[in-house]
């Protein structure tokens, strides 16, 4: 396995670019693996292993947000390093080096945003100080910084790692390696189970019957299920509005009522 | 929803539709500041600084008014510049006057824009879009993600109007639409709840390769499993997640690696496939 000067600065330059995108700038491809993966595809040339990395890592990451400032796992960094490697190994072995540093992408989204607590400060400080331009400066700091929390991690990967990649793929287990793929097809639940927690799921579990009934007996591709959800979706809008302006009407009779004692 | 009025009567006598263009590109500084003290004070500050230097001509006020922009702000940061923007609208107005006012305003308005945003834009989406994309990848198909791409453009259009938005309409701006929204996250949560329940029986491809063994005949378990329901494996994968994260309260992280650990014990023992 061996990258060539111009891949490992390409590489480099992905993993920052798609960190000061994900974090605002301009916050087009929130760190979706499946973009990502396609990206790669190209400065990789191979753009079939691109599209099916992404679509895997994809699928492992569904439902995976990190809200209200919560690290959660890398998996953007996962498809460029999976994509990088699986053009020449494959898709799992792959995945049994980029899904290692894309876990280990929490703890340093957890330092960044540490160090951010600093770049805020000094922003406000030159601000009270009155120097306006350097407290615009300053604030650059923070994409520079998320940026480099992603390139460093995949520069590491695709240069110093690559003797060291090489020699833990040839002494790995082979129930490591199955492991990983197994793992892959399982992760999925988690991200679902993790849309569960967030949704009304107690209230709406009769459309989630209704969803996997139409995949699993019937096996409907999902955009036929999104359909039907869609139908259902138009239907709960409808409801909700007509029952809206029932509730407003009836308190307005009763404001009215009110008024005459 | 973006209605097209006359400039000369929209926009005030300091603060132009130019100013508000470009505050929605300082915005894009949102979550790249963001720190476990502020969040995204100081990104609010960046954005809004320019417009407040024009407002506030006088370096003591101007510094008041970034300083209130930079305490603690988190939330939505696409919706968030609605808010942001009607904030202009009032600080044009009254100035430092409305510091308590506007501040009520952002801190009133965060929680239901993160409600919104992080249930529809960040996860709603993603989920649908991103399962559609990834299965045609996996086929070597890129259609989806230009679909995906496609979404993705009209919603950065959109987003780079919303000081504007924000700033004509006011701090009423929530008010007006507030019923609007309720009903629409009602409909999309229904939406969103049956492709999660479709993902469930497409997108988990776990089997047992397990097989019985009684004397001379074997007989593997899936077919049985299969005859109980389909993707039973999945479902109760699913479900076991589910109640780890919303009873026992474990962190998702956490059970991510749970999940590669039970699968590394599944391919050393092969009792999963």
């Amino acid at each position: 396995m061996h990258f060539t000067i111009l891949q490992i600065i390409l590489l480099t330059l992905l993993a920052f670019l798609k960190h000061v995108d994900y974090y605002g700038i301009p916050m087009l491809f929130v760190n979706y693996p499946v973009f990502w993966g396609l990206f790669t595809g190209f400065v990789m040339g191979d753009v079939k292993t691109g599209l099916l990395v992404g679509g895997t890592v994809q699928l492992m990451s569904l439902g995976v947000a990190g809200f209200g400032g919560s690290s959660v796992p890398d998996y953007g960094t996962t498809a460029i390093i999976a994509t990088a490697f699986g053009a020449s190994m494959g898709k799992s072995a792959g995945l049994a080096i980029g899904l290692p540093v894309g876990m280990l992408g929490v703890q340093l989204d957890v330092v960044v945003k540490i160090l951010n607590g600093f770049v805020a400060k000094k922003a406000k400080s030159y601000a009270d100080a009155r120097e306006f331009k350097k407290m615009s400066a300053v604030t650059w700091l923070g994409p520079l910084l998320f940026g480099l929390s992603a390139a460093i991690p995949v520069f590491i990967s695709v240069t110093l790692g690559q003797s060291a990649v090489n020699f833990i793929l040839q002494n790995m287990p082979k129930w490591f390696m199955t492991g990983l793929t197994i793992a892959g097809e399982m992760l999925p639940a988690v991200g679902i189970a993790m849309l569960l927690n967030y949704m009304p799921t107690g209230k709406l579990v009769n459309y989630l019957l209704i969803g996997f009934f139409l995949t699993a007996f019937l096996k409907v591709p999902i955009i036929g299920a999104a359909i039907i959800g869609f139908a259902a979706a138009f239907a709960a809008y409808k409801q909700a509005e007509k029952e809206g302006q029932r509730v407003s009407t009836s308190s307005e009779t009763a404001a009215g009522i009110g008024e005459d004692e | 929803m973006f209605k097209k009025q006359k400039d000369s009567q929209t926009y005030g006598p300091i603060v132009t539709k130019k100013d508000l263009h470009k505050a929605n590109y300082r915005w894009l500084m949102s979550v790249e500041t963001f720190n476990y003290e502020t969040q995204q004070g100081a990104s609010v500050a960046y954005a809004l600084s320019p417009i407040l230097r024009k407002i506030y001509k006088n370096d003591d006020d101007y510094v008041e008014a970034l300083d209130n922009h930079f305490q603690y702000y988190n939330t939505q940061p696409w919706l968030a510049a609605i808010v942001l923007g009607a904030c202009v609208a009032m600080e044009e107005k009254q100035g430092l006057a409305a510091k308590n006012a506007i501040n009520d305003f952002k801190v009133g308005t965060m929680g239901p824009l993160a409600g919104i945003g992080d249930s529809l834009l960040m996860t709603m989406i993603p989920t649908i879009m991103g399962s559609i994309a990834a299965y045609m990848a996996l086929e070597g198909n890129p259609f989806g993600i230009i679909l995906w791409g496609i979404l993705i453009a009209i919603i950065f259009f959109l987003r780079m109007h919303c000081f504007e938005f924000g700033y004509r309409q006011g701090s009423k701006v929530l008010v007006e639409y507030g019923d609007k929204i309720n009903y629409l996250t009602e409909a999309a949560s229904v939406l969103g709840i049956t492709v999660v329940g479709s993902l469930i029986g497409s997108v988990i491809s776990v089997t047992s390769p397990l097989k019985f063994q009684f004397g001379k005949v074997s007989m593997p378990i899936q077919p049985m499993l299969d005859k109980i329901m389909p993707e039973l494996i999945p479902a109760i994968l699913v479900w076991v997640a589910y109640k780890l994260l919303k009873s026992k309260k474990m962190s998702m992280t956490w059970v991510i690696l749970l999940f590669i650990v039970i699968a590394m014990f599944g391919a050393a023992f092969g009792f999963l496939k």
